[in-house]
């Protein structure tokens, strides 16, 4: 099989089992797909009803005047990708010893598979960003930029996923372990605040991690401000470091999965 | 040298496992980076090697935890041998089970396709050959009604239709025929020979069935406690690995007494049952085909027992029941007062075919229930008579006498 060959049977595969991931999810449910864009619009109205009403927080440079939902919005689709995934990766190559064991099968795609669908959804919350923007008439040409903004991102989250999972085959306390530190970087990423209310000695661990600095990149793509290219380039060297180490680390711990399902 | 027309060739395979006590021990092995050993090991495989050429049907047999698995593995390459090499030429089917790539929520349809893809199949591929796997696996309406939905028999025909449908030039069957009715694996080694014909595939069978191997392999690899025993033409491979374990099975027999197999309920206690050639005043444990047997069964009742139903009969060391004698089919059953007695069956002919039998006996009541039972009471052993050819024997179980006719329909017109 020559190599363009094999890698176009695992982009097949990779598309169905993602297909199926989040067939899966909706299969059987009664409004179906629907709970593609019912879950992000009910996760957030909470969050505007709290951080908007409650603790009346306002956005420092609001000068477009966008909603504060929106601004949240635009930073949580951004966050959302890495938590859907990280939370799920230490179960991804657990969950199917099969395709392990059973099967002449390309492993190291079985992480992927939380993300794509992850990705998937994101799709689905960008239609809804640009609907909302068009709605409240903040529409911009940038917004063009918020898939690319994601990039950096999207590599740190591969490699997370890739090393999670090799660790939750032999590690089963990772899936309790993952979702609560995930819930922190909610937190402590400028998701519900931006980074810039951050005292100035904790400044530079915003600037320089790459989830921090996505969030940041994405909002002002959809917003239509000046984007941190220096800091969303050094996020850029930081995702791709991080997939080749997983990757590595991944291929490395592979030959021993089969005895540790 | 792997030599130029094998498809696979494998070369000094040895796997070793780690095998950790506690999962974080591991991890602790991880760190310390090879300087501290927290695990022990186990060798699955031995120094195997073979060469496997095209059309050929290879039987990999053994006993469980003797490295057929991991061998499987190993050539699929699922599995990194620890040292040694594996080659191979070809597609090689994907699984090592059927309906491993199954999800239980999607449909039959999705499945299919899916498990195509696992196979390398592109859709079209998949299209053009649905018609196909449908009308082989033979669940009609059912092919869009989820997996989890269907009889354990029409799942693994699916399995099985996808994936010979597949047409890989390696194909992998792993005990996966043990499964589905008798008029299924029928259908199933039917497709096989199909797929077999041409002498451009190869078959990896792995199975305990000795004679499902005999009778669909033309090669055996003899595996045990990791290593090759024996390997070359099935028929001699299989009478090798017959014998042994009819060997090993006897041995259990002497150190046994009674035998676990039994269930009584207190009525009737067996004493010994012994088998005997022709006149012969000696009990054997192997006898000729077509010889004259006797079998001898001394028992004691604790009660009267007022017409029993006394069965004697033979089966395959896998279960299969060939044959029975029945007190029951007498015009006059016999009465056993309290006490000890004897009874003897004899068969003028045993026509079983070479290989190993055990005798089932069973005492059942008037009601027809049991009170004394055990399928596999004496294992006994079918030679091929001095004179005749092995190879020359049927297949099957038994040496039915048949007669042939043969007439032209010429002349008749």
């Amino acid at each position: 099989m020559t190599n363009s060959k094999h890698w176009f049977a695992q982009r097949y595969l990779l598309g169905q089992l993602i297909k199926r991931d989040v067939l899966l999810r909706y299969r059987g449910a009664m409004f179906g797909v629907a709970w593609v864009f019912i879950n992000p619009l009910i996760m957030l109205c909470i969050y505007a009803y709290v951080f908007g009403h409650i603790f009346q927080a306002r956005w420092p440079q609001q000068g477009n005047g966008a909603p504060f939902w929106l601004v949240l919005y635009s930073g949580l689709i951004a966050f959302n990708i890495f938590s859907d995934t990280v939370s799920r990766a230490p179960t991804a190559v657990k969950n199917y010893p099969n395709f392990v064991k059973k099967i002449i099968f390309p492993v190291e795609i079985l992480p992927l598979v939380p993300l794509g669908a992850a990705l998937v959804h994101a799709t689905f919350n960008i239609v809804v960003l640009l609907a909302a923007l068009a709605w409240t008439g903040q529409l911009n040409l940038e917004v063009v930029l918020y898939p690319l903004m994601l990039l950096p991102l999207i590599l740190l989250t591969l490699g997370l996923s890739w090393f999670l999972a090799a660790w939750g085959v032999f590690i089963k306390d990772m899936s309790q372990i993952v979702p609560p530190f995930v819930q922190m970087l909610l937190f402590l990423s400028p998701v519900l605040y931006p980074a810039a209310s951050v005292p100035e000695a904790l400044r530079p661990l915003y600037h320089y991690n790459p989830l921090g600095v996505v969030i940041e990149a994405c909002r002002s793509a959809a917003l239509g401000q000046s984007i941190n290219w220096t800091s969303w380039s050094s996020a850029l060297v930081s995702g791709i470091i991080a997939t080749a180490l997983g990757l590595a680390f991944f291929k490395h711990s592979r030959e021993e999965f089969a005895d540790a399902l | 040298m792997p030599s130029d027309d094998a498809v696979i060739s494998g070369r000094n395979l040895t796997k070793t496992y780690r095998l950790f006590s506690h999962p974080g021990d591991r991890i602790k092995q991880f760190f310390t980076l090879g300087i501290k050993q927290y695990h022990r090991q186990f060798t699955a495989l031995k120094d195997v090697s073979f060469d496997i050429k095209k059309g050929e049907t290879v039987g990999i047999i053994g006993r469980n935890g003797s490295g057929k698995s991991t061998l499987l593995q190993l050539i699929c390459g699922i599995l990194k041998p620890t040292l040694g090499s594996v080659q191979t030429r070809g597609r090689i089917s994907a699984l090592l089970e059927l309906g491993a790539g199954f999800n239980l929520e999607f449909t039959g349809r999705e499945n299919v396709y899916f498990q195509g893809a696992l196979m390398g199949l592109t859709q079209a591929d998949i299209d053009a050959r649905f018609d196909d796997i449908v009308a082989f696996a033979d669940i009609g309406e059912f092919i869009d009604q989820p997996v989890r939905t269907y009889s354990s028999g029409m799942f693994v025909r699916l399995a099985f239709a996808a994936m010979i449908h597949a047409d890989a030039d390696i194909l992998v069957i792993d005990e996966a025929l043990s499964v589905g009715d008798e008029a299924f694996q029928r259908k199933c080694f039917d497709k096989l020979q199909d797929y077999l014909e041409g002498n451009e595939k190869i078959l990896l069978f792995v199975s305990h069935n000795v004679r499902q191997v005999e009778r669909i392999c033309s090669h055996a690899i003899w595996l045990e406690d990791g290593r090759v025993v024996k390997q070359g033409p099935s028929s001699e491979i299989c009478a090798a690995y017959q014998a042994k374990i009819h060997q090993q099975v006897h041995g259990m027999h002497e150190s046994h007494q009674p035998l676990p197999t039994v269930a009584y309920s207190g009525e009737v206690e067996v004493i010994r049952l012994q088998l005997f050639m022709g006149t012969c005043e000696q009990a054997v444990d192997e006898v000729e085909i077509h010889a004259p047997v006797r079998i001898v069964v001394d028992f004691r009742c604790r009660a009267d027992l007022m017409k029993p139903d006394i069965i004697v009969g033979f089966n395959t060391v896998d279960s299969v029941f060939i044959a029975a004698a029945s007190t029951a089919i007498l015009p006059s059953q016999p009465d056993f007062p309290l006490g000890e007695h004897r009874i003897e069956v004899r068969v003028a002919d045993l026509i079983l075919l070479p290989g190993v039998y055990q005798i089932r006996l069973g005492f059942l009541d008037r009601h027809l229930r049991p009170m004394w039972a055990a399928h596999k009471l004496r294992t006994f052993r079918v030679t091929a008579a001095a004179s005749s050819n092995l190879v020359r024997l049927p297949p099957g179980l038994v040496d039915m006498p048949f007669e042939w006719t043969f007439s032209s329909q010429q002349g008749k017109q």
